[in-house]
């Protein structure tokens, strides 16, 4: 093995790890659209290092991205959708991407560089509405994508998932969307009880006909008091 | 100090490098039984990673041609890559051969396709089933590398050890003495392939959630679905 | 035989232990032990306590047992649901077990949950994780209802809910979103089902029935198999062979001779 490199060299490693990261991003489908949600975090190993970063991302009109992971990467992802969105405008005729197509690229992309061995550390979930339906997947380092009506990265899948599957699975169509911020928020306290990296603070996108919404960041109300009781 | 540590044969700890492995098992079973006219192909669309399930549904297996079904598994981003490069590339055939491959064309081509990445291969196991030329029904089976072989019937995935045991009895009727051997007809596989799917979910954890049954005869392809269990 | 007698020294021998790390490397680690990969739950109601489990136990990737049993008996008022190496979890039990059992034909006393947790914890303690038995304690003893969890490694909480095994994540979250202090008997009933449900739906490891306990002042009423939401298909057809379908090589038939008194009446 070692004769394939001249002496004293060692074989090219890109692989990196983590160093800030993201955590879970929550997502669902509801009646008008998709619904997604990430908190505000990026940690930094066990330090909460930026307690102001945007998780979600609007990728023209009707896609939002959510991304779990490594923040850098996040970043250069953006840059690349960005330019591909740049690129379809000046050809300009009249064709732009939807969710289908930017989740496409973006599965490719993860994939190719899964490929390579240098991978985009990252759990994406692209949310938006298309040809009269919503659309929502997810794709993550080693290019491995799937669709469905709920979806929750990282811790998020252990917690937020099955509280999500309880009430979309077979709602699909009729969950208003009351219910699909209920569920959301739902979701949010319990990752912020038990998720060690996560913070009370985030943010909601919803992708409709009408287009995308992102919230301003809001915190839930919480009850830690469970203590006080004589069972403790 | 933790007398386990002392009797470690290294006592220096080296830091660990983050290393990726570009794999990961999706789990999932799939199974191909080829009649005298016909050929099926059914797969369950559970996609789970460890103790966690991606997806109920995601699918496995997919038409690629009139007469032909590819179904796989293990490692599914690699399996949609193989489909999707073998879907140009039947694109391709299509248009420079003005017609369209046959199922002992396609059957190289897996194999070739797959052998080109011999050493970064597909981790998929492959089942290609369909109706060749002369209208009979077949079934192949690739191992990750391009290996492959005809077969009347076989089982892969995380069930096949459960599946093709089972298959070989009620199919090829190994270790069965008979009078009469009954014909294999399109109901009978049917039934063998559903009841193979609930019973292979009953005790492989990586199956459930829905089966899909691809039926392949000279004048198309039908596809089923039925429920299986979401523990 | 050796020379003279030795005074045994404390604590543990690792004199086999370079071997098994040897034989590890050449492939000849220890056999796979059967994990009931589980979900399992405890929860404080307002009179009592009610513990959960699903009923899934698995060797590896293949289901060993569809219906097993993973909350154990401790005491008259006191049960254990466990999770982790089925065997560790069902000895641990039935050593406390018969300690609590001994301990109160000595004293004529009701056990205490705190006993069996402070007996449970200095064992697993001892064992120092190996013995691999995470599990959830409920009790109704003269301080009232109370409920532990206690780790492999020894350690242990006193919580109002708890979750333990490969899908307490799951259970974890609806108990997290609906426990409250003071839950009546039907709704805790609810909670814990649906706590286990989510369990056997999201993670692997978990599955088939859900077994619920509710343990109240001098009352305990076990519910095997409250809800089966996982119910097997009925199979397309029959899979009985004809006669003679199993070729052999040789007949031998020997017939039962009754030698002294009536034929056994079979009627």
């Amino acid at each position: 093995m070692d004769h394939h490199f001249p002496l004293n060299e060692s074989p090219i490693t890109y692989t990196q790890n983590p160093v800030v990261t993201g955590t879970s991003v929550i997502a669902l489908k509801y009646r008008d659209g998709v619904m997604l949600a990430a908190d505000n975090l990026a940690s930094y190993g066990s330090l909460a290092r930026f307690k102001d970063v945007e998780r979600l991302y609007a990728v023209g009109d009707f896609t939002v991205i959510g991304a779990s992971g490594d923040i850098s990467d996040f970043q250069y992802t953006k840059h690349l959708l960005d330019a591909e969105m740049v690129k379809e405008y000046y050809i300009n005729d009249g064709h732009v991407l939807g969710a289908p197509h930017i989740y496409e690229y973006l599965s490719r992309v993860m994939y190719h560089r899964r490929s390579q061995i240098n991978p985009l550390w990252n759990s994406y979930v692209v949310g938006g509405y298309h040809n009269g339906e919503g659309f929502l997947g997810y794709v993550d380092l080693k290019g491995t994508t799937y669709k469905s009506s709920s979806i929750a990265t990282g811790f998020g899948a252990y917690f937020a998932q099955p509280i999500l599957r309880k009430i979309v699975e077979g709602h699909e169509n009729t969950l208003s969307e009351e219910e699909a911020i209920d569920a959301v928020d739902k979701c949010m306290r319990v990752l912020f009880y038990r998720d060690a990296r996560s913070l009370n603070k985030f943010q909601r996108a919803k992708i409709t006909a009408q287009g995308v919404e992102i919230t301003q960041p809001y915190s839930l109300d919480t009850e830690w008091s469970f203590g006080d009781s004589k069972i403790n | 100090m933790n007398p386990v540590d002392f009797y470690n044969e290294t006592l220096t700890s080296v830091p660990t490098e983050h290393g990726f492995y570009p794999y990961e098992s999706n789990g999932g079973t799939a199974l191909a039984i080829a009649g005298e006219d016909f050929c099926v192909v059914a797969s369950d669309t559970r996609q789970s990673n460890g103790y966690l399930i991606n997806a109920r549904y995601a699918p496995k297996a997919f038409k690629m041609s009139e007469k032909a079904v590819l179904a796989n598994s293990v490692f599914a981003a690699d399996g949609n890559a193989l489909v999707r490069r073998l879907t140009q590339r039947i694109q391709w055939y299509k248009h420079s051969h003005e017609k369209e491959i046959s199922i002992t064309a396609l059957a190289q081509l897996v194999s070739n396709t797959l052998y080109y990445k011999r050493f970064f291969p597909f981790y998929t196991q492959v089942l290609l089933g369909g109706i060749d030329e002369s209208g009979a029904g077949v079934v192949y089976s690739f191992d990750p590398v391009g290996s492959y072989g005809l077969e009347v019937c076989r089982a892969n995935g995380t069930a096949s050890a459960l599946i093709q045991p089972f298959l070989d009895n009620q199919v090829e009727f190994k270790n069965v003495q008979f009078d009469d051997k009954p014909r294999m007809t399109l109901d009978r596989a049917i039934c063998i392939a559903k009841d193979a799917f609930t019973s292979a979910t009953e005790r492989d954890i990586y199956t459930g959630d829905h089966l899909e049954i691809f039926i392949i005869k000279q004048d198309g392809i039908t596809i089923e679905s039925y429920p299986l269990k979401k523990d | 035989m050796r020379a003279k007698a030795e005074i045994p020294k404390g604590g543990f021998n690792f004199d086999n232990y370079r071997r098994n790390v040897f034989l590890e490397k050449q492939g000849l680690g220890l056999p796979k032990a059967i994990k009931t990969g589980t979900t399992i739950i405890g929860i404080h109601f307002k009179d009592g306590i009610i513990l959960g489990a699903d009923t899934r136990s698995t060797n590896d990737t293949i289901v060993a047992n569809k219906n097993c049993k993973k909350i154990h008996y401790l005491a008259p008022n006191m049960y254990c649901a466990g999770a982790g190496t089925a065997a560790d979890t069902e000895q641990s039990n039935a050593l406390i077990s018969s300690q609590l059992e001994l301990h109160r034909l000595a004293t004529g006393r009701q056990s205490r949950v705190i006993t069996a947790v402070a007996m449970l914890k200095q064992m697993l303690f001892r064992y120092q994780g190996h013995v691999s038995a995470a599990l959830i304690i409920g009790g109704y003893d003269i301080s009232g209802p109370s409920l532990y969890n206690v780790h492999p490694h020894g350690s242990s909480d006193k919580l109002p809910f708890v979750a333990m095994g490969s899908g307490s994540l799951a259970a974890m979250a609806i108990l997290e979103s609906r426990w409250t202090k003071d839950l009546e008997r039907d709704d805790a009933i609810e909670l814990a089902k649906d706590a286990i449900e989510a369990g056997i739906f999201n993670d692997l490891g978990s599955g088939s029935n859900v077994d619920i306990n509710i343990i109240e002042k001098d009352k305990v009423e076990i519910l095997k198999n409250y809800a089966k939401p996982n119910e097997r298909a009925v199979k397309e057809q029959s899979y009985k062979y004809k006669r003679g379908a199993t070729a052999y090589l040789k007949e031998y038939v020997r017939e039962f001779i009754v030698t002294e008194g009536d034929a056994m009446d079979i009627s």
